[in-house]
């Protein structure tokens, strides 16, 4: 006999569906403009000339890179509270895992983009009378920026899909949600099936825009 | 101010290895089925027949654009629903992290293969081969060649990517720390040594990767100089 699908229960709850969809969208937006933010300046420390910021920012990377992202997540929610005089809520553990992992992986990225830029553009700008700073922030950065426009959005998707592991430390969030009503109507089936649905909908076009973006650069640079 | 202490930690350190090599059974199970699926998949993919192109294109794009802690619970609670077999964790963990990798393998080969000129698809025509021929003699020996970076920091996530199985019980080296820590109350001890063992894996496999990664740039550039010359 074949499964009867019934998507009834989850109609009914669509408002517990809906309040852990906002929980997505505020852990991601946190964690979008931390990591990536956090990631430049990662990325431009890796590059500096001074061993006291170069040589930190490495270890960071190297570290955050090489741990998985929910070993971090359950470090910062379950071990860090016993170092500090306060406790950590759930949103605040992940967001600190998710985003200081983002971190790492987005100052890999700052720092492909920079050194991509050709020598000249830095030789110009001294000829120009500017600073090195000057230079890396009106004539460098800019056109790295632009280069590495397809790799951040991939690093934002993948952002997007790190934080469904918020659901580990129950912070409130869609899957975490579905989990809920996964064994309280008894229909994983139909709950696991709307989520994966769910967030397929909302990032296949966000990939399909990355690769038509990777393509325009990809055309424009050759 | 917390005073460390890591004994608890090594009188459990039997608990922490068994659970590192629970880790290590479900990435080489997930690799040893997710790279000939990937493969498949990707010629699949490649091929000129629509019925083979767009399922092929259909499974790499679902599981490439959705979570997987997603992936895993619908593995895990929802499919022995529909086909009413018991699944325990590690074949659900295996069943998902195989998918789920091909999907990313089939675009590491589909990249590779497509990287390869056309004119040696050409001449393994010319010289009297069959397309699958030119494939298997011809292009993917260069292709594999150059897929090995992508491939190796595949394999690193596929790995870092397993300790979600911690979250349906099954006891890899996360969910043995877990176990430990609030055996012994001490997880900021445990937690902090797991994150260190999974460093040492993981850097330990991604140095091997850039090593490697170096000596095939430098006889891919002996070759092409060869070529030249």
């Amino acid at each position: 006999m074949a499964y009867r699908w019934n998507f009834a229960p989850l109609l009914d709850n669509a408002d517990v569906l809906w309040v852990g969809a906002l929980g997505t969208l505020r852990i991601f937006a946190i964690c979008a403009v931390v990591g990536l933010g956090l990631g430049l300046l990662v990325g431009l420390a890796r590059q500096s000339a001074n061993g006291w910021l170069r040589r930190p920012a490495t270890v960071f990377v190297e570290f955050f890179r090489n741990t998985p992202v929910l070993v971090q997540i359950l470090w910062f929610y379950f071990a860090l509270p016993i170092l500090l005089p306060f406790d950590i809520s759930p949103l605040a553990a992940a967001a600190l895992g998710i985003s200081l992992n983002s971190a790492a992986f987005t100052g890999e990225i700052v720092r492909g983009g920079i050194q991509s830029i050709e020598r000249g553009q830095w030789e110009a700008g001294r000829a120009l009378g500017m600073t090195p700073a000057q230079t890396m922030r009106r004539i460098v950065l800019p056109q790295a920026l632009r280069r590495m426009l397809p790799a951040l959005t991939n690093r934002g998707i993948e952002i997007f899909k790190m934080s469904t592991l918020a659901s580990a430390v129950a912070y409130v969030e869609l899957l975490q949600q579905g989990k809920l009503l996964a064994s309280l109507n008894f229909n994983p089936i139909e709950t696991y099936t709307v989520i994966a649905v769910v967030f397929f909908l909302c990032l296949f076009p966000l990939v399909q825009a990355t690769y038509a973006l990777e393509r325009r650069l990809g055309r424009a640079d050759s | 101010m917390h005073r460390w202490d890591f004994g608890p930690v090594w009188a459990h350190a039997d608990l922490l290895l068994l659970g590192l090599w629970h880790t290590l059974q479900v990435t080489g199970t997930a690799l040893a089925f997710g790279v000939p699926l990937g493969l498949a998949l990707a010629l699949m993919r490649l091929s000129p027949r629509r019925w083979l192109r767009w399922p092929a294109g259909l499974v790499i794009e679902v599981f490439r654009t959705t979570p997987p802690l997603v992936q895993l619970f619908w593995f895990f609670f929802a499919l022995p629903i529909l086909v009413r077999v018991e699944m325990t964790p590690f074949v659900a963990a295996a069943l998902t992290f195989s998918i789920q990798s091909a999907a990313f393998f089939a675009e590491v080969f589909r990249g590779g293969i497509v990287s390869v000129e056309r004119g040696q698809w050409e001449a393994g025509r010319a010289l009297g081969m069959t397309p699958r021929q030119t494939l298997r003699r011809v292009v993917l020996p260069q292709a594999v060649k150059r897929m090995i970076p992508a491939f190796m920091e595949r394999a690193i996530e596929l790995m870092k990517t397993t300790t979600l199985v911690a979250t349906v019980s099954y006891a890899d080296l996360l969910f043995q720390a877990n176990e430990v820590a609030q055996k012994t109350f001490r997880p900021l001890e445990v937690f902090t040594v797991a994150a260190l063992l999974y460093f040492g894996v993981i850097w330990g496999v991604s140095l091997l990767a850039q090593a490697l990664e170096r000596r095939l740039a430098v006889s891919g550039e002996g070759a092409a100089q060869g070529g030249a010359g």
